[in-house]
């Protein structure tokens, strides 16, 4: 009879302990952590844009670890349950990370390309700009265009007959040259001397070394570099007009220079 | 009373028996679970994860590892678990790799658009 008494007694108890169970909300740290993962992400217009699959496993694992609990079922299966929760709404947090910095990259290229048409307008007008400019310098130098490129051709003006020193007028030419040379960093020029024929041929050939010479000793002493100044003489040869007149012969008797393009090459004859 | 108690320690042993029993038949080899988890690893490796993420890679890979050895035991629920956890640390793995990525490429043309407004800036 005790014993009985003892016994329903107990089982009275148990139920109470189990209902006590039920009814309290029953907390886990792992069931805890995935809830506060889950919530963080839940209305995160990132999320939802770069796909909802993360999201729902995370919301379907969370609520069977939440029921789990409150049956009191294997903690193990729940804690298994939270974990597969919080891991889904992790990488839907990552995913959502992505959508958002994908969206600054696409944005970002908008921004590059556009600079880029910028730049690119930029440059073609700065060489637009700059071809302009070297066309009125070399108007200035009264310089002509030929098929060997740019020529300056200076007239006898610069030198003494039978002389290859430059007079001083000749020296002012040369200056010119030298500021435009200056300027055009990426220019060289070819100095061409010429003469008429009168006198001995090999003679005239010197003389046209020499007074090509001169021109370049010039550049060089106005602070050219020597490597952006070839030379050459022709002698009697390519004469621009007849050696049978003063008129024709003065035209002859003359220095050419010859400009590169703007990657330093010249056309030869 | 002697009797009864017997009867139902028989009862108990009976019970769990069965319970055993019943587990063991009904819980299958998971082999879709390693499927799943050897995917999901291949996935994040080729999102770079090993340069990436690479502890929680070794994680997944640790788990598979485990997981094998627990199926060759017969152990099939621990090692569906084992697998379930292993698949998802992989796939966070790979998705912090692409994020990290993204990141990266952020970061670089974010240089290239300052050099270019800096050159256009130099220009004008």
């Amino acid at each position: 009879m005790n014993k009985r008494n003892m016994t329903l007694g107990m089982a009275v108890g148990f139920s109470v302990l189990m209902v006590g169970c039920a009814s309290a909300p029953q907390s886990n740290d792992r069931v805890d952590e995935a809830r506060a993962a889950y919530d963080e992400i839940k209305n995160d217009p990132n999320v939802a844009r770069s796909g909802d699959r993360q999201l729902r496993d995370a919301r379907e694992q969370l609520s069977r670890a939440e029921s789990m609990l409150d049956e009191g079922a294997d903690i193990v299966k729940i804690e298994q349950a939270a974990y597969l929760a919080n891991r889904h709404a992790q990488i839907a947090a990552e995913q959502g990370k992505r959508a958002e910095l994908q969206q600054q990259i696409n944005s970002a290229e908008e921004r590059r390309r556009e600079l880029e048409l910028q730049m690119r307008a930029n440059e073609a007008e700065q060489a637009r700009r700059e071809a302009e400019e070297l066309r009125r310098q070399m108007e200035k130098m009264q310089a002509e265009q030929t098929d060997r490129g740019m020529v300056l051709t200076l007239g006898d003006v610069l030198f003494d007959l039978n002389r290859a020193e430059l007079k001083p007028s000749g020296e002012q030419t040369v200056a010119r040259l030298a500021e435009f040379m200056a300027e055009y960093e990426n220019r060289r020029v070819r100095v061409e001397g010429y003469t008429d024929s009168t006198g001995e041929a090999s003679y005239n050939q010197g003389l046209s070394e020499r007074r090509a010479d001169a021109v370049r000793d010039e550049l060089v002493s106005m602070g050219i570099s020597s490597s952006r100044v070839e030379t050459m003489g022709y002698g009697e040869e390519y004469p621009k007009a007849t050696n049978d007149t003063a008129a024709g012969r003065q035209q002859n008797r003359r220095v050419e220079i010859v400009i590169s393009d703007e990657d330093g090459n010249i056309k030869s004859r | 009373m002697n009797k009864h108690t017997s009867m139902t320690g028989a009862a108990s042993v009976l019970g769990i028996a069965l319970l055993v029993g019943g587990c063991a038949s009904s819980v299958e080899r998971p082999v879709g679970k390693l499927q799943t988890a050897e995917s999901s690893i291949q996935q994040a490796v080729s999102s770079d994860a090993r340069e990436f993420e690479p502890v929680l890679l070794n994680r997944a890979q640790n788990k598979v590892a485990d997981a094998e050895g627990l199926i060759d035991s017969e152990k099939y629920l621990e090692a569906g678990r084992l697998l379930e956890q292993a698949s998802v640390d992989a796939q966070l793995a790979g998705a912090r790799s692409e994020t990290a990525k993204a990141q990266q490429a952020v970061e670089e043309i974010n240089s290239n658009i300052e050099a270019l407004r800096q050159r256009l800036q130099q220009r004008q």
